[in-house]
């Protein structure tokens, strides 16, 4: 009985001990500028096969409020997490995004979401893409994190 | 503590009484966890029972999983044996799980059958073509454990035939460690976990294997929200068994187990799973069915930390 409680006390601890330093990052889209840089040639120039879709815009927005809203907030403008509607994030290609959704940021707590199919993760992509950049948006990151000018 | 720990609930009712309200407490907390911080979230892990993949619980997200597994019993009594999970995804690197065991054997008892404390690590920070997580377990059980969540060494259903309250004297400590190798395919997951076990108590290490694969069935996502629908239904198999001792490595006389399974899951964040389990040789139990839920709370961890500020 008492190593159960002292087993259960181990659990406690890890999560308090998470908590306590969980999300430090909240809208700081830094890391998801570098982690974007890091995209291999041939995914940021990968197509995506839903782009322009309406049907595909709002099966991403479906899955969206299911798997990433809790940090970046229903409107993706960030509620714990990053913007997605900043500049830095807008502004990367599809092929970026789903890069970037595949393999998330270890180091900065965004979790890989290779366990959802790759169609799945375009819609999300296409529906991130829908969005644009939103008005109060920091205007001084309008370059993409890969160094191209915005696209049009 | 050491009459607690070797008596059994037979000899020592009291120690029984408290097992019993401990575990009644994690119950309720449990229940009242997911009542204080209600919040959608679907998780990616794969529905497996005993195969792990390299997916893991999002960072600040608690799921809590109840399941059972009902064995038929050759010399002996059938059984139901009855889990319950806590699992927080402590950052996006390291899941934590906890554990609590039980069971109940037809014909002679119910009985608490112990803890587990799990840890799981990813080590690389890239998805690769296979991707390997780290495991690392400590169990505080008894021989009466029944949950099967591993095979190993040339564990068999005879083991299981013994009375409860002779097998809940026995109290082993072990240290379960295991490779998981994962890959993502075109909407298939392939998992292969290599285990080691190793009773603290100066056994030899025991090894044993687990694979899995899974798909959903409809690999987009529909436009609407909906419950019944191929997107949500997961089907795949899972096989494992043993491999003998480190004295004696071998496929000889260790039991083995195929099962498919089915998923269901739910865009509110509960899970529901149903896995048929059928062994493959004289050693295994004849036929397992486990079935479970869970349900996984977003942001645990954050809200947790609220209260507190």
């Amino acid at each position: 009985m008492r190593r159960a409680m002292i087993l259960a006390s181990f659990f406690a601890a890890s999560i308090a001990a998470a908590a306590s330093s969980a999300h430090n990052h909240k809208t700081d889209d830094r890391g998801v500028w570098l982690q974007i840089a890091r995209a291999p040639i041939k995914m940021r120039s990968a197509k995506n096969p839903y782009e322009g879709q309406q049907d595909a815009v709002a099966a991403g927005k479906k899955l969206f409020r299911q798997h990433c809203a809790e940090c970046h907030g229903d409107d993706a403008t960030g509620a714990h997490g990053p913007n997605l509607r900043s500049p830095g994030v807008q502004n990367a290609t599809p092929g970026e995004l789903a890069w970037f959704l595949r393999n998330g940021n270890l180091v900065r707590g965004m979790p890989p979401w290779a366990g959802i199919p790759d169609e799945r993760r375009w819609q999300i992509v296409t529906y991130l893409k829908s969005l644009g950049v939103a008005a109060n948006s920091d205007a001084s990151k309008a370059r993409t994190p890969t160094g191209r000018e915005p696209a049009e | 503590m050491l009459a607690g720990n070797q008596i059994s609930e037979s000899v020592c009712p009291r120690t029984a009484t408290s097992r019993l309200g401990f575990l009644r407490s994690f119950v309720l907390w449990a229940v009242a966890a997911a009542l204080w911080f209600p919040a959608r979230a679907t998780a990616q892990e794969t529905p497996y029972f005993v195969a792990y993949s390299h997916h893991l619980e999002e960072p600040g997200n608690l799921e809590i999983e109840t399941y059972s597994i009902y064995g038929t019993q050759k010399g002996g009594g059938d059984f139901i044996a009855p889990w319950m999970e806590l699992e927080y995804g402590v950052t996006a690197w390291w899941t934590t799980e906890f554990y609590i065991d039980s069971q109940h054997t037809f014909a002679d008892s119910s009985v608490f059958t112990g803890t587990r404390w799990e840890n799981r690590f990813r080590p690389l920070v890239h998805e690769h073509w296979i991707n390997p997580v780290l495991y690392v377990e400590f169990e505080n059980t008894t021989d009466a454990d029944k949950t099967l969540k591993e095979v190993v060494g040339f564990d068999s259903q005879f083991d299981a035939a013994e009375l409860n309250s002779e097998a809940n004297r026995a109290h082993t400590h072990e240290l379960e460690t295991k490779l998981i190798l994962s890959s993502d395919f075109k909407g298939w997951n392939f998992s292969e976990n290599f285990i080691g076990e190793k009773n603290l108590g100066h056994e030899p290490w025991e090894f044993g294997y687990a694979l899995g694969a899974d798909r959903p069935l409809r690999l987009a996502a529909t436009p609407r929200p909906c419950n019944f629908c191929r997107e949500n239904i997961i089907l795949g198999a899972e096989m494992y068994g043993g491999l003998g001792t480190v004295e004696a490595f071998t496929l000889s006389g260790t039991s083995h187990y195929v099962a498919p399974l089915v998923a269901w899951q739910l865009p509110n964040g509960v899970t529901l799973s149903l896995s048929p389990g059928f062994g493959l040789n004289d050693h295994a139990h004849r036929f397992l069915l486990r079935w479970g839920m869970s349900y996984e709370i977003g942001g645990f961890g954050r809200k947790l930390r609220s209260l507190f500020q």
